[in-house]
């Protein structure tokens, strides 16, 4: 299956391309910035989220649950918590 | 880079911009999602307005369009919201038209968009492979169907699938109060649009409707949970597997050093067979008799942007038709 069929591209569209990877940029650094801000939210809801695997259960597949024992559970690492890469 | 990890966006935050490529006709508008710096390739909302009128054309690259408002229409057909149109490389659309303005996703998956007009087939066109359906009306929702699954609640109406690579293109739902406590990640690039509805990922926070995410492969998503109910179209760049796991801090290199672990564990005479013959004057990729025949494997190395070597010793070598990006081989 082709992919793309050869042709040239031209002055107009590089321009244009270029144009929109620097807003993509933008765009990415402002996600960045909400995403860091949601921080302190994004801990309780993690709280919350290994409290209910070991109460209701983790979904192993589909609706199958299985109650996680609190051995099993991880801690937070040292290094920051990233969501966004 | 490819394209940037863009979650959450959501397109109701910004306003549609004129389309001002070449061959576009006038009264096209876009929002741009998430683009390839490398090729090009993107993914938009787009707009046309009241009255827009397209000639017969093609593009240079595949195009996907998904109508979410309004209709297009033909001399022939009217295409109204749910109609999906997977348009490979080179074949022509007819003329169309919007006489109330349409609404629609549009994606082009190897390089930048374009429209050249052209009442006929290019000689390279696979006519065969083009695909037009409407979801709303000509499809019924069904199970996930993957090994391990979602939960029940997540339902999917399969577009197009690529059984080379195996990505597809799909309509999915979310019923009113679904949720599913895991932890996923896949080891292929996923993307979403929310047509309709709000759902929350415990990483991200709640995506609206006209919220959207290109998700590079091996980043944690979920718990995941929805109260309304969600109409979403997803895409992937290649096969979807759900890796789930509780580990809320894991890193993308973490996931991706598990998946090869549980690669060996799922199939080890398969891992163990392309870990030997993945080294030095051995063919680079396996070759595939139905797509490659008995093909050069160094040529089929590079169509696949495998890194290698040339078996001279040299790790490092730059070929012409990507002059800037060195790459290392994996037997390095
Ligand atoms: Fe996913």
């Amino acid at each position: 299956m082709v992919k793309v069929i050869e042709h040239k591209v031209s002055r107009e569209v590089k321009a244009w391309l270029k144009k929109e990877a620097a807003e993509q940029k933008e765009r990415y650094k402002k996600i960045v910035a909400e995403q860091e801000a949601l921080s302190p939210k994004r801990d309780k809801w993690v709280a919350d989220f290994l409290e209910r695997i070991q109460s209701r259960g983790f979904n192993v597949h589909a609706d199958m649950l299985r109650k996680i024992p609190a051995a099993e559970i991880p801690k937070k690492p040292r290094r920051k918590f990233k969501v966004v890469f | 880079m490819a394209r940037p990890h863009i979650e959450p966006f959501v397109d109701r935050d910004v306003s549609f911009k004129k389309m001002t490529l070449p061959g576009f006709p006038k009264g096209m508008h876009y929002k741009m999602l998430s683009m390839d710096t490398d090729t090009g390739a993107s993914s938009m909302t787009v707009m046309y307005e009241n009255g827009y009128a397209q000639p017969p054309g093609m593009s240079y690259a595949d195009m996907e369009l998904f109508i979410m408002s309004g209709y297009l229409e033909s001399d022939e057909k009217r295409y109204t919201p749910g109609t999906y149109f997977w348009v490979p490389p080179g074949v022509h659309m007819p003329a169309l038209r919007a006489p109330r303005g349409c609404v629609a996703l549009m994606f082009y998956n190897y390089a930048e968009p374009s429209f050249v007009e052209s009442d006929s087939d290019h000689q390279l066109a696979e006519r065969d492979h083009l695909t037009i359906v409407n979801a709303y009306e000509d499809m019924h929702w069904t199970s996930t169907n993957f090994f391990p699954a979602t939960a029940s609640g997540c339902l999917v109406k399969v577009l197009r699938f690529d059984q080379r690579t195996q990505a597809f293109t799909f309509l999915y739902c979310m019923t009113p109060n679904f949720w599913q406590d895991n932890i996923s990640y896949h080891d292929c690039a996923e993307e979403a649009y929310h047509i309709w509805g709000t759902s929350w990922m415990m990483q991200f926070g709640n995506l609206p409707t006209g919220g959207y995410f290109w998700r590079p492969p091996y980043i944690n998503h979920g718990a995941f949970a929805c109260k309304l109910g969600t109409l979403a179209l997803g895409r992937t760049d290649s096969q979807l597997y759900n890796h789930f796991h509780f580990n809320p801090w894991s890193t993308p290199e973490e996931n991706r050093e598990r998946a090869g672990a549980r690669m060996l564990a799922w199939k080890p005479e398969l891992y163990r067979w392309i870990e030997q013959h993945g080294g030095h004057n051995h063919p680079h990729v396996p070759n595939d008799f139905e797509y490659d025949g008995q093909g050069d494997p160094h040529a089929i190395a590079h169509a696949h942007g495998v890194p290698h070597d040339h078996g001279d010793g040299h790790h490092d070598h730059e070929h012409e038709e990507k002059p800037k990006r060195r790459r290392r081989s994996r037997t390095k």
